[in-house]
C-alpha cells in the first residue's frame, strides 16, 4: 500500500510533530519549579481526564465561542470537529478493513485511493456515510469562513483580525485541503465506483468520463501537497494555536499558577500567547475598537508579543477595562500579561514614598464603619456627603479616615506595572485602618475596593458602598418607596468584571425605581473611557469612548444614569444630557422625592447642604 | 557706550534659546507622550495632588523642567508621585500626566 503521492503529506506531518515537540519541551522547561512539580503530580489524575473533556468541548466543539456568537461558533465547530471526525473515522475505517490498528498514518488519509470500493456488512454503509457527512460538515464551515472573509457581518462580527502574509499562505493551504479531498475522492469514485452520498454523486457528475482518468492521481498529489504544506507551515503560523490551546487546557487543569515577570517566550506565557487563535472575539468587546490610532486590542497586542515586535504603545494605550479578558474563549490572562509587559517597559521608573509619615490615630472608640472614599472621592464630595447622610439615617456610626489627606490605595501604580512600589502607601493605609477600631471597611471607590479586598489582607471585611447600602435596606434600616423613575445603571469596570459585584447595586436601584436595560451590561459593560488602566490613550479617544458609552446607556431614555464609581461619574457627566448620579446620591434623593416630581438641581443642593 | 549691569539682566540659565537642541532623552519623552506639550501651567494638577499634600511635589513644575531641557533632578523629583490620577481628572488640557511621570521617572 504505497504511492509516492503520500510523501508530501508524510514529510510535512512528521516535520510538524518534531517541531512541536521541540518547542513545547522548551516552553515546559521554562515553567517555574513549582509549576513543573504540579504538572508531574497531576499527570495521572482525574484532572487529565477533565482536561481531555474540556479539549473536546472547547477545542473541537468551541462551545464558548458558540455561546457568544452562534454562527461563528458553528463555523469553528464544523471545521475543527468535522476534521476530527474525518481523522477518527479514517482510523476506524482502516482498522475495520485491515484488522490492523497500527497501519501507517497516511493510509487512513488516502484510504479511498487504495480501496475505492469497500464492502462489508451494514457497517460499511455507515462508515461510508459517516466519512462523507464529516467532509460535508468541514466544507460547510469552510464556506462560512469564506463568507466571513468577504462579509464579516454575515457571521455577526463587527470586526475581524487582520492577518499577515505568512498566515494567509497557511490559510490558503488549509482552505484548499478539503475541496481537494472532495475532488480526489470524487475522481476515484467516478473512475472506480464506490464513495458515499457526496463523493459518489460528485464523481458521477464530474469524473465519470474516460478523459477524467488522467486527473485522478494529480488530484491526490494536490491533496497531499496541500496537507503537507499546511502541516509544514502550522508551527510557524497562527495555526500553532490549535495544538497549543489543547496543551494550555491541560496545563490549566493541572492547576498551573500564573508566573511572575514578563517572559512570553517561555513557560506558561509562551503557551498563552501562542494559544490565541486571533479569533477576534476580543475586538468586538473592546470599547476602544476603531477609535484609537493604535489598534491596541488584545488580539493585536498578543500577536505583537508573540512575534516579538515593539509593543510599548499597544501595552500602554489599553484601558485595562477587562472586557477582552472576560470575553476571550481561550481564557488567556490578558490583564496579567499586559501588566507584566508594562512592568518590563517601565522597569527603570522608580518611586519613593518614604516621605509618608506613620499615621497617628488618637481616637480609638469602636465604630461600625470605617469609611474610605479614596483619591477620586475627594474630588466629589457629594457622593461622600450623601453616603454619610444615609449612614446617619440608618443610625450607623462611622469614621471617615481619609477626609483630610488621603494616600492612594496603590492600584493605579499596579496598573502602571509598578505594583511592588506601592508597598509604602499600602503600609500607611493599613496602619490607618488598623488604628481605627472598626467592624467593616466601606469604600465608595471600586478601584480601592478591588485593591483592598485582593491585596491588603485586612483583619476586617471590605465592602463597596453599594453592597453595604443593600444590606442596610435588607435589614430595614433604610426604607424607600418605589418611585416612577427610569434608571440606567453603568457597571464600573473594577466593580463588575473586576470584583464580580453586579447584583447589589441593581438590587438597590430596583427598590427605588425601574431599571432600564441596554445592550452592553454586566460583564459586557463598556468602560466609561477614563479607566486609570490606560496610560497613553489620548484625551480625544477617551472622549469618543465616553460618547459611545453614554449613547448605549441612554438608549431607553432613562431619567438618571446611575453608577457607583467616582471616576465613571464625572466622566459620563461631562457628555451626558441625562443627569449622572452616584448610587448613594440617588438613594438620598429618593428620600425627598415627591412621587413623580423629580427634584430640581437647587432643591438637590439644599438636600446635600442640610 | 558700555551697558551698565544693574543686576536685573536675564541669567544665562533662564534665557530662552529656541535654537538649542533638547537632550535626546527628553525628546523621547515628548515623542512618547505628546500631550505633555499641551500644558499651560495652570496649576490645577498641583492644587489637588495627593503627593503634594505631603511634599512640595508639583507636576507642572516638572513639566516646565522638561520643556526647558533641564534633565538633572527630574527623575528624582518624579519619584514622589503616587500615580493616583486626580491631576488628570482636573487637567483642562487633557495631559496624560501619569504617563508623563512614568516616563520622567525613567530618566
Ligand atoms: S485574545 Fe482571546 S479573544 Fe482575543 S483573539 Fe486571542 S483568543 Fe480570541
Ligand atoms: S482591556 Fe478593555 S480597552 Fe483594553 S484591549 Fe481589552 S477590551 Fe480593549
Ligand atoms: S492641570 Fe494640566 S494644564 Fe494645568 S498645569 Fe497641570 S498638566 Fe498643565
Ligand atoms: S497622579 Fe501623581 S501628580 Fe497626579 S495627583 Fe496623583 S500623586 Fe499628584
Amino acid at each position: 500500500m504505497f504511492h509516492p503521492f503520500v510523501l508530501p503529506f508524510s514529510i510535512g506531518f512528521t516535520v510538524m510533530l518534531v517541531v512541536l515537540a521541540v518547542r513545547y519541551a522548551y516552553w515546559l522547561r521554562g515553567l517555574s519549579l513549582v509549576n513543573r512539580k504540579r504538572c508531574l503530580a497531576n499527570l495521572f489524575s482525574i484532572q487529565t481526564l477533565r482536561g481531555v473533556s474540556e479539549i473536546l468541548r472547547e477545542s473541537l466543539l468551541h462551545l464558548k465561542i458558540y455561546k457568544t456568537n452562534p454562527v461563528l461558533g458553528f463555523m469553528h465547530m464544523s471545521l475543527a470537529f468535522g476534521w476530527f471526525l474525518l481523522i477518527v473515522g479514517g482510523k476506524l475505517e482502516t482498522w475495520y478493513y485491515t484488522g490492523d490498528f497500527a497501519n501507517p498514518i497516511y493510509y487512513a488519509i488516502f484510504f479511498r485511493y487504495f480501496e475505492p470500493v469497500t464492502s462489508g456488512f451494514w457497517m460499511n454503509g455507515v462508515m461510508v456515510f459517516f466519512m462523507d457527512f464529516s467532509l460535508l460538515l468541514v466544507l460547510t464551515g469552510l464556506a462560512l469562513a469564506l463568507a466571513k472573509r468577504i462579509r464579516k457581518k454575515l457571521v455577526g462580527m463587527q470586526n475581524t483580525t487582520r492577518h499577515s502574509v505568512g498566515n494567509r499562505v497557511a490559510l490558503t493551504f488549509l482552505w484548499l485541503i478539503f475541496p481537494l479531498r472532495l475532488m480526489a475522492e470524487s475522481a476515484t469514485a467516478g473512475q472506480h465506483g464506490g464513495g458515499g452520498f457526496l463523493t459518489a454523486s460528485f464523481g458521477e457528475w464530474l469524473f465519470s468520463g474516460t478523459w477524467a482518468a488522467s486527473f485522478e492521481v494529480p488530484l491526490w498529489w494536490a491533496y497531499s501537497f496541500s496537507l503537507g504544506l499546511f502541516f509544514l507551515a502550522l508551527p510557524f503560523s497562527r495555526y500553532l494555536h490549535i495544538p497549543t490551546e489543547m496543551v494550555l487546557i491541560l496545563l490549566k487543569q493541572w492547576d498551573i499558577k500564573q508566573e511572575t515577570g514578563f517572559r512570553p517566550q517561555k513557560g506558561l506565557q509562551a503557551f498563552e500567547v501562542h494559544a490565541c487563535s486571533s479569533c477576534g472575539v476580543c475586538l468586538d468587546a473592546c470599547p476602544g475598537i476603531n477609535l484609537a490610532h493604535d489598534a491596541f486590542q488584545a488580539s493585536y497586542f498578543v500577536k505583537a508579543v508573540r512575534e516579538n515586535r515593539e509593543v510599548q504603545s499597544l501595552a500602554t494605550s489599553c484601558l485595562n477595562c477587562g472586557a477582552c479578558n472576560s470575553a476571550c474563549p481561550v481564557g488567556i490572562h490578558l490583564e496579567g500579561l499586559r501588566l507584566d509587559c508594562r512592568s518590563q517597559i517601565f522597569e527603570q521608573s522608580q518611586f519613593n514614598h518614604s516621605y509618608l509619615p506613620v499615621p497617628m490615630v488618637l481616637w480609638r472608640e469602636t465604630t461600625e464603619v470605617i469609611l474610605y472614599t479614596g483619591c477620586m472621592g475627594r474630588m466629589q464630595p457629594k457622593t461622600s456627603i450623601a453616603f454619610k447622610a444615609l449612614l446617619t439615617e440608618a443610625g450607623i456610626s462611622f469614621v471617615h479616615i481619609d477626609e483630610k489627606a488621603g494616600v492612594c490605595c496603590g492600584r493605579p501604580l499596579a496598573l502602571a506595572g509598578a505594583k511592588d512600589q506601592a508597598v509604602k502607601m499600602m503600609t500607611y493605609n493599613r496602619d490607618l485602618i488598623n488604628g481605627h477600631n472598626g467592624k467593616v471597611l466601606v469604600t465608595t471607590c471600586p478601584i480601592c475596593y478591588r485593591y483592598f479586598s485582593e491585596e491588603y489582607q485586612l483583619d476586617i471585611p471590605v465592602q463597596h458602598h453599594s453592597q453595604f447600602l443593600w444590606e442596610l435596606m435588607n435589614k430595614g434600616l433604610l426604607k424607600r418607596e418605589m418611585q416612577t423613575l427610569k434608571l440606567a445603571y453603568h457597571d464600573p469596570c473594577d466593580l463588575g468584571r473586576g470584583s464580580g459585584c453586579y447584583e447589589p447595586p441593581r438590587n438597590v436601584l430596583s427598590a427605588i425605581g425601574q431599571l432600564v436595560a441596554n445592550q452592553k451590561e454586566r460583564d459586557k459593560a463598556l468602560c466609561c473611557g477614563n479607566n486609570l488602566g490606560s496610560l497613553s490613550l489620548t484625551e480625544t479617544t477617551r472622549q469618543q469612548i465616553t460618547a459611545k458609552t453614554v449613547e448605549v446607556l441612554t438608549q431607553n431614555k432613562p431619567d438618571y444614569i446611575v453608577t457607583a464609581c467616582p471616576l465613571c461619574k464625572p466622566t459620563l457627566s461631562k457628555q451626558s444630557r441625562v443627569p449622572v448620579k452616584d448610587l448613594a446620591e440617588l438613594l438620598l434623593l429618593t428620600k425627598h422625592h415627591a412621587k413623580g416630581h423629580p427634584v430640581s438641581a437647587q432643591q438637590y443642593q439644599k438636600i446635600l447642604d442640610s | 557706550m558700555s551697558v551698565r549691569d544693574f543686576g536685573y539682566s536675564v541669567s544665562d540659565q533662564r534665557a530662552v534659546d529656541l535654537d538649542r537642541k533638547m537632550p535626546d532623552e527628553l525628546e523621547r519623552v515628548y515623542l512618547q507622550e505628546p500631550s505633555l506639550r499641551n500644558c499651560i501651567a495652570c496649576g490645577n494638577c498641583a492644587a489637588l495632588c495627593s503627593a503634594g499634600s505631603f511634599t512640595g511635589f508639583q507636576f507642572y513644575r516638572l513639566n516646565v523642567l522638561v520643556s526647558r531641557g533641564l534633565l538633572s533632578e527630574l527623575a528624582k523629583k518624579a519619584e514622589a508621585c503616587m500615580l493616583c490620577g486626580k491631576c488628570q481628572m482636573a487637567c483642562p488640557r487633557g495631559v496624560n500626566i501619569r504617563h508623563g511621570i512614568m516616563l520622567m521617572a525613567q530618566l
